[in-house]
């Protein structure tokens, strides 16, 4: 029997991407195509609904909107669409309707997935086609939703401090004074306890220097009298509108008659930029240990507004780590301050993921203290001060303390630089498990406070030694791949569904440790100075130790598997819960479950390579 | 007193009156057996096969099929995996003549029409797949009469078919509507095949062999059945009227 339906074969093969198929390939998919007729008018596929086919539009036109009515595309002969839904397992996000009378082809599931995954050249046109849509989509939406994203803020969430007051029957030198000894560009001005006036710096400047009044005179013959006033749950944005239309840049808010504090136009234009970028800056500028906390407590918020921003897990990772350095150098100068001067040089190191430029949310503090070798055991007692006061600042910041006691307060991680020397060359000439564990912690080290020399000494010295130790990076090797990523995880519910007792997955231990492990062992063993995951693999990958595809893939891991821990964290930052590492499987679409199966594939993969790397007779 | 003139009565009837003597069982059987989808069932759940014979003329009693293609419509969705095509050898004895002129038509030369299947097994193929389906066809006269011709040749015995004829409906919808311009009659020709299909904004196709025909055909009535109901269930009966 004869079946060639020439029509239909001679159509697909002239459309993308179709077109990439080989003849027989094309040829097998035939039996499985249905055709089918929309009038034009009818819903093909509507938001929210699922499908078990994706499109090829035969003839007619079709226009898929997002959800808001937007048009997105109108699709023309020869178009396919619909396929996002089928790739992702998830309702459409867009409607799919019939501007003419449209006859498609229909595409079922299984058949679309399987050349996704057999025909490289098929699936990279989706994907392009997929993030293009997407792309278009999320910029439609961020352009509509950042301008008022941040403006959406309450009022009372603006004030950041109490009010500064004076009573109305003050000079106008004694306002100016009482400004200046607090800081700040604007003066309330009460009468019996009550707002009856406000001045501000340019009050002063043209109202009193401008026109030659004395300062002897009551400051209510230049304040504004009976100020406009917003209400706590104003919206920021209808602040800015106030402030906008008076032309004014500072309105206090009256809640009932008590005063809250003053929302000036610099808040809001804080709002409006990127928030951590102010918030390293506040922090560099706090005056106490207090206030220090209190601003790193803006640290959820802000990941949880880059997360929703799409931003990468690389960059969110910075952007912690950015907070977490200035945190630290805070507490730091702050303590040595209060402290007096110290007895000899010293480095305050940061270890693990904040070295790495990883830190997520739910990091503990894992630091340490090189002192000069100039410091005498008389010395010690102002350095145990710095790390205990440094230590409980960062934990008071929502840093915990390290279960492991791998801390500066720990005396054995407080010593002097030829001490570390010794300790890290007794870890790689005695590799037994402690020094493995020691060494995958203390080699991702990285300075953030002090005299960064001493790190420089310790690091050039234990650099130089790495690439020769090849018991040591067999241990570490083995270490790295002697846990392997929870593939088995995925058969209890990838496969068959979601299944009723699956543990929740630590994805900070089976899944990113992985890969950080593995990169660490191949730049240690080319005696790389680079401590960041993506910036080793890129290092390893120029040296040639890793082949620039492998290395490719790893950092790819790293970011999937970096995206699915914020988004976790992100959800439970918005419900007001402690982020942690651990996701469940009812968190994970479809989606995220195959390409975490992939991501587990390409580190198990990089793990057989390294244990080839690394034969077992290193280890006897 | 319709019902007992109805296509399925006819079958239930010629069923009955062959005993496995008279006929065996084979696809003939399986045929008769398996009841026409009810006249009140509505188009989404219809079964139907869209078939198109390539004669050498259209007269059923002198010429013969030279090849026959068909492909399933279930509801609103043609089903590309049921699609079936044959070319049918001549028998030596009565279609002797060679496919001569049709040949320009359909583009089967007598080399790939000596190289089918022979009628009886073409027969067999088209009877399996129409198993309680309505035939589809456009001008279904012309496929119902040739059929019934082939298996009084191969089983000495009518062929019941309950059809929808896309001619008729594309006749209907061009009547009843204003919009075409038409005064009450087509014109020479409007009513064929891609003549219809254009109408209705389906694309044009290049080839014309049984197959290609076939599925041109259930495409038309997709569009058909579209506009006939224009978003609302409409039955088997509807569509037969006047068919």
């Amino acid at each position: 029997m004869d079946t060639e339906l020439v029509e239909i074969r001679d159509f697909l093969a002239e459309h993308a991407p179709y077109d990439t198929l080989p003849r027989p390939v094309l040829e097998r998919l035939l039996p499985v195509l249905q055709v089918r007729y929309f009038r034009r008018g009818s819903v093909l596929l509507a938001v929210g609904q699922h499908t078990d086919v994706m499109y090829v539009l035969r003839s007619g036109a079709v226009d898929i909107r997002d959800r808001d009515g937007e048009l997105v595309e109108r699709s023309e002969s020869g178009t396919s669409f619909a396929m996002s839904p089928l790739l992702q397992e998830t309702p459409s996000s867009y409607e799919f309707t019939a501007l003419e009378d449209s006859l498609v082809i229909a595409v079922p599931a299984d058949a679309f997935l399987q050349l996704c995954r057999e025909q490289a050249a098929f699936k990279a046109f989706f994907d392009r086609r997929h993030r293009q849509r997407t792309q278009q989509a999320q910029f439609a939406a961020q352009i509509a939703g950042r301008r008022f994203a941040g403006l959406r803020v309450a009022a009372r969430e603006l004030v950041t401090r109490p009010p500064v007051t004076a009573d109305c029957g003050v000079s106008i030198r004694e306002a100016a004074e009482t400004m200046r000894s607090n800081g700040v560009s604007s003066l309330l001005l009460l009468r019996d306890g009550r707002l009856a006036g406000i001045v501000t710096d340019r009050d002063l400047r043209n109202r009193v220097v401008a026109d030659g009044r004395d300062g002897d005179d009551p400051v209510a013959t230049v304040m504004t009298t009976d100020p406009v006033t917003a209400s706590p749950d104003d919206l920021a944005f209808e602040v800015l509108m106030e402030m906008v239309g008076r032309a004014i840049h500072h309105l206090p808010v009256v809640d009932d008659g008590h005063l809250l504090g003053v929302v000036t136009s610099t808040d809001l234009i804080r709002l409006e930029q990127a928030n951590p970028i102010y918030l390293v800056g506040d922090l560099r500028r706090a005056a106490t240990i207090d206030e220090v906390v209190r601003l790193s407590k803006r640290l959820p918020q802000v990941v949880r507004q880059m997360v929703e921003q799409d931003a990468s897990a690389d960059d969110v990772g910075r952007v912690a780590t950015a907070i977490a350095d200035a945190t630290a150098r805070r507490l730091l100068d702050l303590t040595a301050a209060r402290l007096g001067p110290a007895p000899a040089p010293w480095c305050w190191v940061v270890l693990g993921s904040q070295a790495r430029h990883e830190q997520g949310l739910a990091s503990d503090q894992d630091n340490a203290l090189l002192l000069s070798d100039d410091a005498t055991p008389g010395d010690q007692r102002w350095f145990e001060e710095l790390a205990r006061r440094v230590s409980d600042g960062l934990a008071a910041c929502g840093y915990a303390y390290c279960s492991g006691e791998v801390m500066a307060t720990n005396p054995r991680w407080r010593q002097g630089l030829q001490e570390w020397k010794r300790t890290f060359g007794g870890w790689m000439t005695t590799p037994d498990p402690e020094a493995v564990l020691a060494g995958s912690i203390f080699f991702d080290m990285r300075p953030v406070g002090g005299s960064a020399e001493l790190f420089t000494e310790l690091q050039d010295d234990v650099l130089a030694r790495t690439p020769g130790q090849k018991r040591f990076l067999a241990h570490l090797a083995g270490n790295a791949v002697a846990n392997h990523p929870p593939l088995g995880f995925f058969r209890g519910f990838v496969l068959e569904g979601a299944g009723d007792h699956v543990d929740t997955l630590n994805l900070k231990r089976k899944g990113l440790g992985l890969v950080v492990d593995l990169a660490r062992v191949h730049a240690l063993a080319i005696g790389s100075p680079h401590v960041g995951t993506q910036s080793r693999l890129r290092a390893v990958a120029s040296a040639g130790r890793l082949s620039a595809e492998s290395a490719a893939d790893l950092a790819g891991a790293m970011e999937f598997l970096g995206q699915v821990r914020l988004r976790h964290q992100a959800g439970q930052v918005r419900a007001g819960r402690t982020p942690d590492n651990f996701v469940s499987p009812e968190e994970l679409s479809p989606f995220d479950k195959r390409h975490l199966r992939d991501a587990f594939q390409v580190v198990k993969q990089a793990q057989a390579v390294l244990a080839r790397t690394y034969p077992l007779h290193y280890l006897s | 007193m319709i019902l007992r003139r109805s296509p399925d009565h006819r079958r239930a009837r010629q069923l009955a009156a062959s005993p496995r003597g008279a006929l065996p069982e084979g696809a003939l059987r399986r045929y008769l057996a398996q009841p026409f989808p009810p006249l009140g069932a509505d188009h989404t759940s219809l079964r139907l096969l869209a078939v198109d014979l390539e004669t050498t003329g259209l007269d059923p009693d002198h010429d013969r099929i030279v090849s026959l293609g068909f492909v399933p419509v279930d509801g609103t969705s043609i089903v590309l995996g049921g699609a079936g095509q044959v070319v049918v050898r001549g028998s030596g004895g009565l279609g002797q003549e060679g496919v001569g002129q049709s040949a320009t038509v359909h583009g089967l030369t007598d080399d790939a029409v000596a190289a089918g299947a022979e009628l009886t097994d073409a027969l067999d193929l088209l009877l399996e797949a129409l198993t309680g389906r309505v035939l589809l066809a456009h001008h279904a006269a012309i496929e119902q009469g040739f059929l019934d011709v082939a298996c009084r040749r191969v089983h000495g015995q009518p062929l019941p078919t309950l059809a929808v004829d896309t001619m008729a409906l594309e006749h209907r919808l061009v009547t009843a509507g204003w919009q075409t311009g038409w005064d009450r009659e087509p014109p020479q020709g409007g009513l064929r095949l891609p003549a219809a299909r254009e109408r209705h904004g389906l694309p044009r196709y290049r080839s014309h062999d049984a197959l290609t025909d076939a599925l041109a055909c259930a495409e038309l009535y997709l569009a058909q059945v579209a506009e006939l109901g224009r978003g609302r269930p409409v039955t088997l009966r509807q569509l037969t009227k006047g068919g």
